[in-house]
């Protein structure tokens, strides 16, 4: 499914709190944070015209 | 026979006719202009009044408005949003002039523009309402706002294609333009230009055309902006147009509004999203796209802070559990002086495990010392 502006930012908004929640597990947090930065940086490239190939988490 | 004279003579004596009955008086009349011709740097304006059977002028007499006269067509303009052109009706107080070359004219003193603004506010007031009766708009009692669906629509949290409703090349769609493309953040727009009129008759036609042509192709726009610049040139008369009103009331796609005039709010204003001017549009849209992306720098923040929280937890973990691990092991207690008791290959932890005459091997931090069980007794002393 194609990326979104708004997909992106719930996305997002989730795996914030779940990276913050004190309970997670390590194992996941590498990968939650590798995706939330992917998230930040497909927003910010966007917004200046640079299209990241990036696939929305339902697909 | 009459005797023949100059033609000065007959025209002066015409001139005194007219000069004993007209002199020094003020007549109001009402009639449609014709032939404008503005001299805006000498202040002066020519035209025609005519009157009209069917599409037979029936009446035309010369007219011209002096410097002591051009501001009231300057403030004609200004209040009824209306432009001074051939083919409007005008009410205007004018004196009889008679001149022996030029002829008969008139001198208009002052325009009475009260009545065409009257006639303007009940045309405004007779649109919104119709546009309630259909269903196109809601009032919300007391505010001078009406709900459409259009202005119900939810905005995205970024904007970046644009369909510009304008008229290209105008100070309006400049100053929009300028604003978006050249904003500070970097940020990247797609702005599609729908050309129209956006003042005389045709406007509000076009501007339908426009937007009828934007939700006909398969493009999906984020917004359709509409502007149209301010300055002198005051005819927004289009936008009170009913079709205009309720085609934007309507409109499946966001419309944002920046009709130049900070007097007066237009009937397509009050069914989209306004703002004052191009400019503010436009700047509106860039902070909506920055409010956007500010959103995700707090986001990224929270990221960073708690990864690396997690990450310190984790460390400090483990290094409790190494400490607590390197404090139980045997050599951490035969360090002590403690001694490790062996029998078989296998650690004694009960004493039924060996019985006397048996061999044992006892470790110590650097020797194994090997004997044999002479006696067993119970331990008395409360080593614990």
């Amino acid at each position: 499914m194609e990326m979104t502006y708004d997909k992106a930012f719930s996305e997002l908004r989730d795996l914030v709190e779940q990276i913050e929640d004190r309970n997670i597990q390590l194992d996941t947090l590498t990968a939650k944070v590798k995706r939330a930065n992917e998230l930040i940086t497909y927003c910010e490239q966007k917004l200046r015209g640079i299209e990241l190939d990036i696939r929305s988490a339902s697909e | 026979m009459q005797q023949t004279q100059k033609l000065s003579q007959l025209v002066n004596e015409i001139d005194v006719v007219i000069r004993n009955r007209f002199i020094g008086q003020v007549f109001s009349i009402k009639a449609e202009i014709t032939d404008v011709k503005k001299q805006p740097d000498k202040r002066w304006c020519f035209l025609k009044f005519i009157e009209k059977d069917g599409n037979t002028i029936t009446t035309e007499v010369g007219a011209v408005f002096w410097s002591n006269a051009y501001h009231s067509i300057e403030s004609f303009e200004r209040h009824t949003q209306q432009k001074f052109v051939s083919g409007i009706e005008i009410t205007c107080m004018v004196k009889v002039i008679f001149h022996k070359r030029f002829g008969i004219r008139l001198e208009v003193q002052d325009i009475d523009y009260a009545y065409e603004i009257g006639k303007l506010e009940f045309e405004r007031k007779k649109t919104l309402e119709r546009l309630v009766t259909e269903g196109i708009a809601v009032e919300v009692p007391s505010t001078g706002r009406y709900f459409t669906r259009n202005n119900q629509l939810p905005l995205p949290q970024v904007f970046q294609k644009i369909a510009l409703v304008a008229s290209v090349n105008t100070d309006g769609y400049r100053d929009f333009k300028k604003v978006v493309e050249q904003n500070k953040y970097g940020y990247s727009f797609s702005i599609v230009d729908f050309a129209t009129q956006v003042q005389g008759d045709n406007a509000a036609q076009q501007m339908i055309a426009q937007l009828e042509k934007i939700t006909a192709g398969k493009e999906i726009y984020d917004v359709v902006v509409i502007v149209r610049g301010g300055g002198s040139d005051t005819d927004f008369k289009s936008f009170d147009d009913f079709e205009l009103a309720k085609c934007v009331g309507m409109f499946p796609m966001p419309v944002l509004t920046g009709i130049g005039h900070d007097r007066n709010t237009s009937i397509t204003d009050l069914m989209a999203r306004q703002h004052k001017t191009p400019t503010e549009v436009g700047t509106y849209i860039v902070d909506s796209n920055w409010d956007f992306e500010d959103k995700i720098n707090q986001l990224k923040d929270r990221v960073a802070n708690s990864a690396e929280r997690s990450l310190e937890n984790a460390r400090n973990t483990l290094d409790y559990y190494k400490r607590i691990v390197a404090s139980a092991s045997p050599e951490t207690i035969l360090n002590r002086g403690f001694a490790m008791i062996m029998h078989k290959g296998k650690i004694i932890t009960d004493p039924a495990q060996i019985n006397e005459h048996e061999e044992i091997e006892t470790y110590l931090k650097d020797e194994i010392i090997l004997s044999t069980v002479n006696q067993k007794k119970k331990n008395g002393n409360d080593l614990r």
